[in-house]
């Protein structure tokens, strides 16, 4: 159908009603509808397909905790040729407790990815599709991880293969020497930005404001950090540490990241001296991720019944 | 032409939705009260007063809420069984704001297509058709927080259709818009029908219902008055309109002649009848006059009078009425 409009022969136009067409094409269900959001929600925390000021945020903060890879292999770089033994900035192990930035990061993101759909009530209309709260969970979660993962494993890749190129000895002769580097490196980073990841939209589940899910994200990594300091005390490696460093929730995937890279907890660290560290920390680390779950499930159960 | 994957409500004779016995229960409050009723495709409006029990009616569609007791088919599929499934097949647009502001339409829309579960290209593609359809063409890649209310209720509804559904459920879809913006919006709910989509539209304005619907749920405190077809609803009262222009005076006080009572108001003659003679007598007066006949209709009863009569006639008497 169309509406025709008159005017000189050769200046004749139409505007046309193109109606509506079916779609008979294929259609996915709960897998589509959660892959579909996940993709939405790393799109919306990473401010693609938004205003300009939404994307400074990650990508400063992807160059913020890019710089010390680049610094360490500049500097590698310029001292290639000299005598003594190379200057090494960061360690990969080191690298992977960047936690300030990325505490900073996931108390922007991840209640900008979840408060506005409670806010302005965006939920009905997304469970009114093929998805379920345990969809919406997964691919909220997911999408955090996904994030932060990049923004914790870019940087070390970029050390990586900066240091592969800038050493005396060749890159292959590198590569083998740290191949462990290898998997150590994404487990450790995958462990802390599943825990960064559950808290923080766990965290941004309970309210529908953005700053207060923010203020209350760091406000609990902090409160933990500093009453564990408090029990264990400052003088570690004279007293030895405490258990009470577990409640600490903003170290325990360094304390896990120290077993990938290290085989142990940290000698020097707030676990030091106690038995079965690692094991304790990893039931620490699971009992948080477990909490964590059991609130978003609840607080999107709604739906299911 | 329905694609294939909707070939459960394509027949005819299945009901669009059946609802049997169904009840829903909040602490203190029952929103429905053993409602039954078979609606067939087209376009249905579901009919009541605030806090009636459409939205409810709504949230136990969609499988957002159980029913305490009763059973929910739609398209013949059982809610309580496959949730999934129904949910699948149905466009939903909400009466309150549900967008998210910060992102264009296009977006917003293509989103809701994927998670209707259309591939990405597709659910592009078809974000982009449904808001030419909607008539947001141009505004598409502007963000939806400078949309005025006509604009929002707009993607709200393309939202609904971009998954291509079986039936679209709207709820109070004209709220909030000027009277230019409320006819479009039916306008654009009405050409649904004709392009083979069901709608179930839950309002509280009966003349929304009268210019759209071709079927007609009423409820009231969570029980059915009535369901029935528009038509059959609309009785003929005894009166007829007539428009003769500015000749309605002398009409009035020549049918007055005749022993034929009628009212000449807002250039409009309401002649009472009260058999077929009084037609003929009205046809000869006129001619006798040489008035010119603009307009003769029959008045009919609105949806407000019938449902006000059969509300206050008691909840469950029109259940004998349900449809078929």
């Amino acid at each position: 159908m169309s509406f025709a409009a008159t005017g000189d022969e050769g200046a004749r136009g139409a505007v046309y009603d193109r109606g509506y067409r079916p779609y008979d094409g294929p259609r996915g269900r709960r897998g589509a509808a959660t892959l579909a959001l996940y993709k939405a929600s790393i799109r919306r925390g990473l401010g693609l397909r938004r205003a300009w000021r939404q994307k400074v945020a990650p990508f400063v903060l992807l160059a913020v905790v890019t710089i010390p890879a680049i610094v360490n292999v500049g500097i590698g770089y310029v001292t290639r040729d000299q005598a003594f033994d190379r200057i090494e900035i960061i360690t990969y192990r080191n690298y992977v407790g960047v936690s300030s930035a990325l505490l900073l990061f996931v108390a922007l993101v991840a209640p900008d990815v979840i408060c506005p759909d409670r806010r302005q009530r965006v939920l009905p209309l997304m469970f009114a599709r093929p998805l379920i709260g345990r969809d919406y969970v997964t691919a909220k979660v997911g999408a955090i991880v996904s994030i932060l993962f990049m923004f914790s494993f870019l940087p070390q890749v970029v050390l990586f293969v900066g240091n592969m190129l800038v050493s005396t000895n060749g890159a292959f002769d590198y590569l083998t020497e740290n191949v462990d580097v290898l998997w150590k490196v994404p487990v450790a980073v995958l462990v802390l930005s599943l825990q960064y990841a559950v808290v923080g939209v766990a965290v941004s589940s309970l309210t529908d404001r953005r700053i207060v899910a923010g203020a209350s994200i760091i406000g609990m990594f902090l409160v933990t950090s500093i009453a564990a300091g408090v029990i264990v005390g400052e003088d570690i490696d004279r007293s030895g540490g405490s258990l009470a460093a577990l409640i600490n929730v903003l170290a325990l995937p360094l304390y896990l990241r120290d077993v990938v890279f290290l085989g142990q907890v940290d000698p020097e660290g707030s676990l030091n001296g106690t038995s079965g560290g690692g094991w304790l920390a990893l039931a620490a680390y699971l009992v948080v991720l477990a909490a964590g779950m059991v609130v978003l499930l609840r607080r999107y159960r709604w739906v299911e019944r | 032409m329905r694609p294939t994957w909707q070939t459960s409500c394509v027949v005819d004779t299945e009901p669009l939705l059946r609802l049997t016995g169904l009840t829903k229960r909040y602490p203190g409050v029952t929103a429905l009260d053993d409602l039954t009723v078979e609606v067939p495709r087209g376009l249905i409006g579901l009919v009541g007063a605030n806090g009636a029990g459409k939205t409810t009616t709504f949230r136990l569609l969609l499988g957002l809420a159980h029913p305490t007791e009763g059973q929910i088919e739609v398209c013949g599929i059982d809610v309580a069984a496959d949730p999934i499934g129904v949910r699948s097949r149905l466009g939903f647009m909400p009466e309150h704001d549900c967008l998210p502001l910060d992102q264009t339409a296009a977006d917003v829309v293509s989103t809701f297509g994927e998670l209707s579960g259309l591939p990405a290209r597709a659910a592009r593609q078809r974000a982009s058709d449904i808001l030419d359809l909607v008539g947001l063409d141009e505004a598409r890649f502007r963000p939806i927080g400078g949309f005025s209310t006509g604009m929002r209720q707009r993607t709200k509804l393309a939202q609904a259709l971009v998954g291509d559904p079986e039936l679209v459920l709207l709820d109070e879809p004209t709220a909030g818009l000027d009277p230019l913006g409320r006819e479009e919006m039916l306008a654009l709910v009405a050409r649904l029908g004709t392009f083979g989509i069901s709608v179930l539209m839950a309002t509280h304005l009966l003349d929304d219902v009268q210019q759209v619907c071709d079927h007609v749920v009423m409820i009231d405190a969570g029980r059915l008055v009535v369901s029935g077809t528009t038509d059959s609803l609309l009785e003929r009262t005894g009166f007829v309109t007539v428009d003769v222009g500015a000749g309605g005076a002398d009409l009035t006080a020549a049918l007055a002649s005749q022993s034929i009572h009628a009212t000449w108001a807002d250039g409009l003659v309401e002649v009472t009848i009260d058999s077929e003679v009084d037609l003929d007598v009205l046809r000869d007066v006129v001619a006798e006059l040489r008035l010119p006949m603009y307009r003769l209709t029959s008045r009919l009863t609105s949806l407000d009078d019938v449902f006000l009569r059969r509300a206050s006639a008691g909840a469950g008497a029109g259940t004998s009425g349900a449809a078929g």
